[in-house]
């Protein structure tokens, strides 16, 4: 097995995966429900015999259940905690060194349980496609569970008391990371996005910092967690979902139509650097993957399959970059690897990308 | 190498970050390297910058500037983590569950700024809460039966009902309720 098959055995999670619904413009749906203990102090204020409590008795309300494993974080070096990271596992703040927590995760990676983060537990659950009824139907089956054996604190007014005012109520946060190359390349981002806040919902990059969406890769999300159902935050999520994708495709049918020459060299061209460059940043990186992503999504390149998109986009890296060389890598020496990755990864999607299906 | 935000720890992470076409350097320990995060735009954290928008929006932001007067209040306190109004509103963050009902009359017009108008909580209730407020609502109607009960000199059936109510509150405490009650 050469050293790329091996680390993507063990690197690859479920929700990069090409299944799903709108699995060619949706990338993943992630739903997270914030809970809290009554009796501890929240985490941003308690004692470490606090935060020991509320660990083990997460730990034992979870205990039999399905095939969770539990992970403190002091457990884990840097590297691999930056590596869950980086797979949306956990938050930056739980990989935080100087902070206690721990990590508590289903065998196929789509649930993990945050233990004292900002709030005393925080359920996730990660889908590939669109998938947001069903996501949280298995969030709110865990939650249930724990509710059975852990004293959550709950206000009648209130709702689920969170530690943040931004998330108490429902405290659910439901977001979709879509990928939205058209709506980019065709100037369109700025306009949805205070459309987007009329409505209640954030509009962000998933990738990189404030509007600049890196490899065009964005995450919808509800603002709000007060005064709606659980139900009607997600089906309003979806049909918002649902425009974003619908105005993408029209988007995508117009560049088509009126410059195909030009859509179709702007894709060939960043698969040929993808597939030959010896040295590749972040920034550059990301919006060559996401032209390829576009050129496979509409029938301009064929055999390559589009999960390796997905994949690329999280193993480029830092901390899996240096995963994958299995050292610690400098900035210039960590563009030689993150070539050196694309092109391989590229080049062996190729080879099976149309045996495999 | 020394880190270049702490000045402390030895650095173990070099940041790469291009703005405007630039490129910076910078060198990082872990600690300060885990705080640092252009990958995760956000994890569901605080959309806003809750802690200016609240400020702002709440009490102007000259309130809480050093030259504030005296006159301006801390407003109520948690009495089980200490937290104040005040406090919490420059935060942005709670200190514990006893928190909001500490500050239940202040939290509508905070919920109003920060929740889009919404103040009251819609979604799920917990099972156990709602066994809870069952429970409550029957010991309330018990002990209305029982004073009409000794008005009309029924000590027996007074006795009864009292025994009822303990028996309903002492499962209140313990933290159940439902059972009781179905």
């Amino acid at each position: 097995m050469s050293s790329i098959e091996n680390f993507l055995k063990n690197a690859v999670t479920p929700w990069m995966g090409p299944k799903g619904e709108y699995s060619n413009i949706v990338m993943s749906t992630r739903v997270r429900l914030a809970r809290n203990l009554k009796g501890f102090r929240f985490p941003l204020d308690f004692s470490r015999e606090e935060a020991e409590e509320v660990e083990q008795k997460v730990a034992a309300a979870l205990e039999g259940m399905e095939d969770f494993s539990h992970i403190p974080m002091e457990s884990v070096p840097a590297i691999q905690r930056q590596a869950l990271v980086e797979k949306h596992l956990i938050s930056p703040q739980l990989a935080d060194p100087e902070r206690p927590g721990s990590v508590i995760l289903s065998g196929d990676e789509s649930v993990s349980i945050m233990v004292n983060e900002e709030d005393h537990i925080r359920i996730q659950v990660i889908y590939p496609g669109l998938h947001l009824m069903e996501a949280f139907d298995r969030a709110n089956d865990i939650d249930n569970r724990l509710e059975e054996a852990l004293p959550y604190a709950f206000d009648g007014d209130f709702g689920y008391i969170t530690s943040c005012p931004t998330n108490t109520g429902t405290g659910l946060r439901a977001s979709v990371m879509l990928h939205l190359p058209a709506l980019s390349i065709t100037s369109n981002m700025a306009r949805i996005a205070q459309a987007v806040a009329r409505l209640g919902m954030t509009v962000r990059g998933s990738y990189g910092e404030g509007s600049d969406a890196l490899g065009n890769v964005y995450q919808v999300s509800n603002q709000m967690t007060l005064g709606k159902s659980e139900r009607d935050i997600l089906m309003d999520l979806r049909d918002l979902t649902e425009r974003l994708i619908e105005q993408e495709e029209r988007a995508r049918r117009a560049l088509r139509e009126h410059s195909p020459m030009k859509l179709e060299d702007r894709v060939w061209r960043s698969y040929g650097i993808l597939t030959n460059a010896r040295v590749l940043a972040t920034d550059e990186a990301a919006n060559r993957l996401s032209d390829v992503r576009l050129g496979i999504d509409m029938g301009i390149i064929p055999d390559v399959d589009v999960s390796v998109l997905n994949e690329l986009m999280i193993f480029m890296q830092p901390a899996f970059l240096q995963q994958y060389a299995g050292e610690t890598l400098h900035p210039g020496e960590r563009d030689v690897f993150r070539a050196k990755l694309i092109r391989e990864r590229i080049g062996m999607g190729r080879q099976s990308g149309g045996a495999e299906d | 190498m020394i880190c270049d935000n702490c000045h402390e720890r030895p650095a173990s992470v070099v940041v790469t970050q291009s703005k405007n076409g630039k490129t910076e350097e910078r060198h990082l320990c872990d600690v300060c390297a885990a705080h640092f995060q252009p990958f995760q735009g956000d994890f569901g954290g605080d959309p806003l910058g809750i802690q200016q928008f609240l400020q702002n929006w709440f009490a102007g932001p000259e309130a809480f500037q050093k030259t504030a007067q005296p006159q301006v209040s801390s407003g109520p306190e948690c009495p089980n983590c200490g937290l104040t109004f005040r406090r919490f509103i420059e935060r942005g963050k709670f200190g514990c569950a006893e928190c909001y009902s500490a500050f239940r009359k202040e939290l509508p017009e905070v919920f109003n700024k920060v929740q889009g108008g919404h103040t009251r909580h819609e979604g799920k209730v917990p099972a156990s809460y709602s066994g809870r407020i069952a429970a409550e609502r029957k010991i309330k109607d018990l002990r209305r039966q029982m004073k009409e009960a000794i008005n009309q000199e029924e000590f027996e059936r007074a006795a009864q009902l009292r025994d009822e109510v303990r028996e309903l509150e002492r499962s209140l405490e313990e933290g159940g309720g439902q059972d009781v009650v179905d």
